[in-house]
């Protein structure tokens, strides 16, 4: 009888102990507000699932420099995407990736991600937290398995303890692995450019940038409105599909022709930084950008109605746009210590140095 | 005094369970034990065949091979009585049946009293096509991904075959696709008749991967590695693959 009344008092001492444990205080995640700047849209990110925290970020921003994420160790994602260079590869049309190898496509710079649906130049990535496992799986970039990285990350202790400071217990897990790594790239929020700050009324163009900003919004904001200088869409302007990297881009993703060598519309922030240009880099300079657009361009079926008689441009309006484009690098993002390799971590020199040494 | 609502809450919920654990505790166990599970036992199988990674197998235009890979996922795992109205009947949402992993194929459901019908999704959802990277059976880890155009395999059958025309003699199809016209998750819906109660098992036959309306065939079509009309006419065919054994009949 003792029995009967002592067993479900116990019972209930475990289930409530466990129930505190699980529930009850814990080392404090400290949560952080996204940096929103004034009068722009809506983030699309949710952040409902995965909630801004410093150690998040702390975390995501390890991640994001670590070697170890490739399978020789040579290739973070810090090594195709250089904070100096707007996130981009710096002076490169295409990335270097494990063994020699190329990528397809150049690396665009990655900031603003918050307010992008879809990810690649094809739009074939749906979520931010699903970009990372396409570099790091691919045999041309990291060369690894998603297994093989949680492993190393799990063997370490110093990445032990911040998967816990950052999600409250240690378990290593390709959510929160890709989760940390987008808490880090939501951060690189780019809007303290000339242009923004004459937005904010706290500076002003000189002569060429403001013709070259009224040129702008004739010509061009068709594709790049501001803030975020995309509107997202996929378009084909006329170039060429290039038959030694034959690239069909979004068609690759819909299987409509009417896609055919469409990329992305890329945002225009930063981009007196990001040289080479195009989906494939193969303008090496703004000039032959604006030669595209004026003369070069090849009308197909699949070019955008707006682009089938190009765009009339003087050599006068280029030098305008070009001053005007000028006022769009933000030189406290590049230079944002948040966003820079922890001190501890030097990111292995580029495959291909000893070249550039060379050449200059 | 003032309580927060949470503390409140948390006093409750701590109540609760342990009134519930005394109820456990002080129920005989003859009535905890009537508990209604059943056991979803799958099953793969070549026609009449158990499939197994080394027997070939031949299907209807005559095309011999081995297989060495069948995964699928099964979700939204429904079952319905008498009544005809479907009920959740699975703990977890999503289920990954490996045919190299004989515990995959044994997925334990909870019934509502005597089954008349089993539904459930062969592959996962939209939804979760499209809300970023998911832990347990979705982990993108399991391969069952594609990185480079987000969104599940549903299904994936591989395997050589002397009809194969892609290198090795390999054939592979990896199906998936979740946007309009491109969709593979596809309904099963299957009567359930003169089975024992606790017990459900379910054959899915490879060999209905050919043929159909497309006329697949291993020589016509040695790869589908992505979204897109093949994949969707072979998902069509593997609608067809599931059918309930007759206990008896299991071990053919
Ligand atoms: C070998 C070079 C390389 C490495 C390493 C690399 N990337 Fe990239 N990244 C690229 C290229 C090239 C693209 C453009 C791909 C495309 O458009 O098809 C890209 C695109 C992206 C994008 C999408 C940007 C956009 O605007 O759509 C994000 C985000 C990104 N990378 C993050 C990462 C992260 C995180 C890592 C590390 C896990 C990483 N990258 C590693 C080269 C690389
Ligand atoms: C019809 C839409 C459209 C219009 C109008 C348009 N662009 Fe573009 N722009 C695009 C697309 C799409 C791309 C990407 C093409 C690719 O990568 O293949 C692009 C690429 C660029 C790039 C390369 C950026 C990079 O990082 O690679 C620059 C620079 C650029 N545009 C500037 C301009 C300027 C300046 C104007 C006005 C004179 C303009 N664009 C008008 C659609 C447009």
């Amino acid at each position: 009888m003792k029995l009967r009344v002592l067993l479900p008092v116990l019972l209930a001492l475990i289930v409530g102990g466990s129930f505190i444990a699980q529930y009850g205080p814990r080392p404090e995640i400290t949560r952080v507000p996204f940096p929103q700047p004034k009068g722009w849209p809506k983030p699309l990110y949710d952040f409902k699932a995965n909630p801004l925290s410093k150690e998040g970020i702390e975390l995501g921003r390890r991640l994001f420099y670590d070697g170890r994420l490739s399978k020789d160790g040579n290739f973070p994602c810090a090594s195709c995407h250089q904070q100096f260079a707007a996130f981009t590869t710096f002076d490169h049309n295409l990335s270097h990736g494990i063994n020699n190898n190329l990528t397809t496509r150049n690396a665009p710079g990655l900031f603003n991600l918050a307010w992008q649906r879809e990810f690649m130049q094809d739009g074939g990535v749906n979520h931010l937290d699903l970009q990372p496992l396409a570099p790091l799986t691919a045999p041309n970039e990291m060369g690894e398995e998603i297994d093989s990285v949680l492993v190393k990350l799990r063997t370490d202790k110093r990445y032990k303890k911040m998967f816990a400071a950052a999600f409250g217990d240690t378990a290593v897990t390709t959510q929160r692995m890709t989760r940390a790594l987008s808490q880090f790239m939501l951060t690189m929020v780019s809007a303290n450019s000339k242009y923004d700050k004459v937005m904010r009324g706290e500076a002003q163009f000189n002569l060429p940038e403001r013709l070259g900003h009224g040129i702008f919004q004739q010509k061009c904001v068709a594709c790049h409105p501001p803030p975020l200088f995309t509107d997202f869409s996929y378009r084909n302007i006329g170039i060429p599909d290039d038959p030694f990297n034959s690239d069909k881009g979004r068609m690759k993703i819909t299987g409509k022709s009417t896609d055919s060598l469409s990329f992305r519309v890329p945002s225009l922030r930063n981009v007196m930084i990001t040289a080479p240009y195009g989906h494939d880099g193969r303008f090496f300079s703004m000039i032959e950008v604006m030669e595209h657009y004026r003369k070069r361009l090849k009308v197909m079926p699949a070019t955008d109605s707006l682009m089938r008689k190009g765009i009339p441009l003087s050599n006068f309006e280029i030098g305008q746009l070009t001053a005007f484009l000028y006022t769009l690098t933000d030189s406290s993002f590049i230079a944002n210590p948040h966003l820079a390799a922890p001190a501890d971590i030097t990111v292995p020199v580029a495959a291909d140095a000893a070249d550039h040494q060379r050449v200059r | 005094m003032w309580l927060s609502l949470g503390v409140m809450r948390r006093k409750l919920r701590i109540g609760a369970i342990a009134a519930g654990c005394w109820l456990l505790a002080a129920l005989p166990g003859s009535i905890r034990a009537q508990q209604n599970t059943l056991t979803l036992q799958l099953l793969a199988r070549a026609g009449q065949q158990a499939l197994t990674t080394e027997d070939s197998c031949t299907n209807a235009a005559g095309e011999t091979f081995a297989v060495r890979n069948f995964r699928y996922y099964l979700s939204h795992i429904q079952l319905a009585g008498a009544d005809g109205r479907y009920y959740e009947a699975a703990e977890t949402a999503a289920y990954l049946a490996d045919m190299r992993d004989s515990s995959s194929q044994q997925i334990m459901l909870t019934t509502k009293g005597p089954v008349q019908s089993i539904r459930f999704l062969l592959g996962v959802d939209s939804m979760a096509n499209v809300t970023g990277v998911h832990t347990g059976t979705l982990d993108p880890a399991k391969g069952m991904f594609w990185t480079w155009n987000s969104g599940y395999i549903m299904a994936k059958l591989e395997g050589r075959s002397p009809q194969s025309t892609a290198p090795g003699r390999n054939f592979t199809y990896h199906i998936g696709g979740y946007k309009t016209g491109q969709q593979t998750a596809r309904w099963i819906t299957l009567p359930v008749t003169a089975t024992p109660a606790n017990r459900l098992v379910l054959a899915a036959d490879i060999l209905q991967w050919f043929g159909g309306s497309a006329g697949v065939t291993i020589a016509s079509h040695p790869v589908c590695h992505e979204p897109g009309p093949l994949a969707v006419a072979i998902a069509d065919n593997y609608t067809r693959m599931f059918s309930v054994v007759k206990e008896g009949e299991q071990q053919p």
